[in-house]
């Protein structure tokens, strides 16, 4: 059994596919210590996409599962095990879930590989309009580092307070969003279900709350809301930005998250938010697939919600930019709750593409 | 010239946080004995385990980038030294190493030219399993004790919580990865006293194992990990099913861990004890048998005695957590409520006599306010504020001001 056992692994490094209860063959041992269940089946489901290079394929063989995970499994039918430790099992029935978190984990390694770019600051321009972005995080950071990079960054005397927002069920999307690629995040649905039991809007998002703070404040700067990003440009100075973020697939964020979880304890904090803005955002960007929706349970506290936000903007002592009806919810196509399989099937294929992996000169 | 790294990697609820806290006070006198303990801060051994196994830990991971390697720096520096020399690295959470994490720590301390010891730390099941679903409920989990005992008896171990207890307490499983290039007069096996055994034997057997019996040493437990009641343990569990969505983590922590449960809770210690189901006995002792052993037929240096992995027998009335007596519930949430009315208090006077600072600190920049010119100044610029042509004139003026401070 343990010759078979080496024999398979064998196959699966030469790009092999056959499921181990189908596998017949044998070969000699190749290592101390025989991989686990879940290891070897996520390197079967690669050569299902693909053909991992040999460096690829030792470092599926190799990784460790992340917290609370279970440790390398042995394989049912496989090498004799000792009475204590995990039961052997078939790899095919590893669920999709633990080969997705062996996956974020590779992933996660190939993004702390890269050296973080110094964050681009322009010549600071002394006639820039002063100005602070509060509101969607997923509309406000790139507008931000946009400026920055010009010369224009936030903040000074007298600035105007810009608050920025788009339809409800997209903000909350957004913010959920921006939590993964900050530091991971528990799932869209329990995320979601946690912030309608506290009853308001998360704080970044309530835009008429930010609006009165900014507006109580001993020393008040202008406000201004604003519920069509497309106008941002002119109140910060600028004719051009860098263009409405569009929303990422479900599946992207899902691996984002999952990835930026295992990113914590391999990236300082600093490195990390560079290296996750600049390295893993603009990959999984490009994934295809439908972005997430606000779940049908909730969609009626979402209407409520942004109902009570559209009445408090019509009321505000502040000029809104856009028609303030933009924050009502929106009707489009989206998912409720992202797949885990197409979360591996898009993680697989960035692990194959190399999509991730440092230059030499970056590892190095 | 003798020279040793001492490993200590679990497991948990052995009396670790005791050992640890002895060892960090003492750091600075163990050092003067040749005793390396390089811990800056109480938890250093923790962030450096962390950074071993890349944990992500309630954003702690934060300041553990980088911990391990500097540790193990600190530990070879120190074996360099001449004279006889010891290094002592301490955390339980170390037990669910992976070979190949086990292989990187052994590697960075020196092994196989250094002399490695791995002591691990052991308690019967019988009291482990329900100290770990207590300390999961002090970690904010809700779930119940009943799902708790099924998640730990699936063969299957594919829940977050089977994964975890079993990585860090099934002692064969933990030596086979700490132990596997090690010699076994290097593995060193300390046993928890039975309940009602000598209050400081515990410590003996660790200062034995450590090479501390002859060093000069403050022992007195100054930080320990109380263990509550059934009644407390439920009380807690519900205020997390309550709480949990409304009160960030990070007011948790002092809140409901240490004020409720460790501060409060802990105190009331006439009520029933938290222990293992009477039908969990059985397959817990069959266990405990083979794994005593798989350690015997090993030949590893046991440190007290195998029989004290055998568990005590059930008490003569089981008190279960998920139909605790309500009255006994009751009474530990009102010893909780009154804690954070006590506390509430402590904070409403503290806020009172911050905001009076506060309001002094205002009325004594009023009166520097207050001066002829002021006003004048702030008429002018309250007035230059409201058209463009006044906004540009106060910029010049600003920043010829601000050139002629650089420039004074």
């Amino acid at each position: 059994m343990t010759e078979r056992a080496w024999g398979w692994v064998a196959h699966l490094r030469e790009g092999g596919t056959t499921r181990w209860r189908d596998w017949t063959g044998s070969g000699p041992a190749t290592g101390p210590v025989l991989p686990g269940a879940q290891q070897l089946e996520l390197l079967r489901r690669a050569n299902l996409v693909g053909r991992p290079s040999a460096v690829l394929a030792g470092r599926i063989l190799a990784v460790d599962p992340p917290r609370r995970a279970r440790p390398g499994l042995p394989l049912v039918d496989g090498p004799p095990v000792p009475d204590h430790g995990p039961r052997p099992v078939d790899p095919t029935t590893v669920p999709d879930t633990e080969l997705t978190r062996l996956a974020a984990v590779l992933l996660a390694e190939e993004v702390a590989g890269h050296t973080p770019s110094p964050p681009r600051r322009g010549r600071l321009r002394p006639w820039r309009v002063r100005y602070h972005l509060l509101g969607d995080p997923e509309h406000v950071e790139p507008w931000r580092r946009h400026l920055i990079a010009r010369g224009r960054p936030p903040g000074g005397y007298g600035g105007r307070v810009v608050v920025v927002g788009t339809d409800t069920g997209r903000m909350l999307v957004d913010l959920w969003s921006a939590h993964c690629f900050r530091h991971g995040a528990v799932p869209w649905p329990q995320w979601l279900a946690r912030r309608v039991s506290r009853g308001d809007l998360p704080g970044p998002l309530d835009l008429d709350a930010l609006a009165r703070r900014e507006q109580d404040r001993p020393e008040p700067n202008r406000v201004h809301v604003v519920t069509d990003p497309a106008l941002v440009g002119r109140l910060v100075g600028v004719r051009r930005g860098p263009g409405l973020p569009q929303p990422m697939a479900a599946s992207a964020v899902d691996l984002g998250r999952r990835v930026c979880a295992v990113l914590r304890p391999l990236a300082a904090p600093e490195d990390r938010a560079r290296l996750i803005t600049d390295v893993l955002r603009p990959v999984l960007a490009d994934a295809p697939g439908l972005p997430l929706a606000v779940p049908s349970a909730h969609r009626a506290w979402v209407r409520s919600e942004a109902e009570r936000l559209h009445r408090q903007l019509g009321r505000g002592r502040y000029p809104v930019h856009g028609d303030a009806g933009l924050v009502l919810p929106v009707d489009r196509a989206g998912v409720e709750n992202p797949d885990v399989a197409e979360t591996l099937a898009l993680a697989l294929r960035l692990l194959l593409s190399a999509a991730l992996t440092p230059t030499p000169e970056e590892g190095s | 010239m003798s020279r040793r790294v001492l490993l200590h990697v679990g497991t948990p609820k052995t009396g670790t946080s005791h050992f640890q806290d002895v060892l960090f006070r003492n750091r600075g006198r163990l050092r003067e004995q040749g005793v390396l303990y390089a811990a800056e801060r109480f938890d250093a051994h923790f962030l450096a385990a962390l950074d071993l196994m890349q944990l992500p830990w309630g954003g702690l991971e934060n300041e553990a980038v980088g911990r391990w390697d500097a540790l193990a720096g600190q530990v070879r520096d120190f074996l360099g030294q001449p004279g006889d020399r010891a290094a002592i690295i301490s955390h339980e959470i170390l037990a669910t190493a992976s070979r190949a994490q086990v292989g990187r720590a052994l590697a960075s301390v020196g092994h196989p030219d250094t002399e490695v010891h791995v002591v691990l730390s052991v308690r019967d099941l019988v009291r482990q399993i329900p100290a770990e679903w207590q300390e999961n409920v002090k970690h904010r989990r809700e779930l119940p004790y009943g799902r708790f005992l099924d998640q730990v008896r699936d063969p299957q171990r594919d829940s977050a919580i089977g994964a975890w207890f079993w990585g860090v307490q099934e002692i064969p499983d933990i030596l086979d990865r700490w132990a596997a290039d090690l010699p076994p007069e290097r593995v060193h096996l300390v046993t928890v006293p039975r309940p009602g055994g000598p209050r400081d034997l515990l410590w003996q057997r660790f200062s034995t194992t450590f090479g501390l019996d002859d060093l000069d040493l403050d022992v007195e437990p100054e930080r320990v990990n109380p263990s509550l009641g059934v009644p407390e343990t439920t009380a807690v569990r519900r205020i997390n099913i309550k709480a949990n969505k409304l009160v960030p983590p990070a007011a948790y922590r002092p809140l409901v861990r240490e004020l409720i449960a460790h501060q409060t809770l802990s105190r009331r210690t006439d009520s029933p004890r938290l222990t293992l189901p009477p039908e969990d006995h059985g397959w817990v002792a069959e266990l405990q048998q083979r794994w005593s052993a798989v350690i015997r037929e090993r030949g590893y240096d046991v440190v007290g005695d195998l029989d004290d992995l055998v568990g005590d027998p059930p008490p003569a009335t089981y008190a279960d957590p998920d139909r605790a007596d309500e009255a006994q519930v009751a009474d530990a949430a009102l010893d909780a409520v009154t804690a954070l009315l006590v506390e509430n208090a402590r904070l409403v006077r503290t806020e009172r006599d911050l905001r009076a600072e506060l309001d002094e600190t205002r009325r004594e920049l009023e009166r520097a306010f207050l001066r002829p010119t002021y006003r004048w100044r702030e008429k002018t610029v309250r007035r230059l504020q409201g058209s463009r042509a006044g906004r540009s004139a106060l910029r010049v003026y600003r920043a010829a001001r601000s050139r002629s401070s650089r420039s004074a």
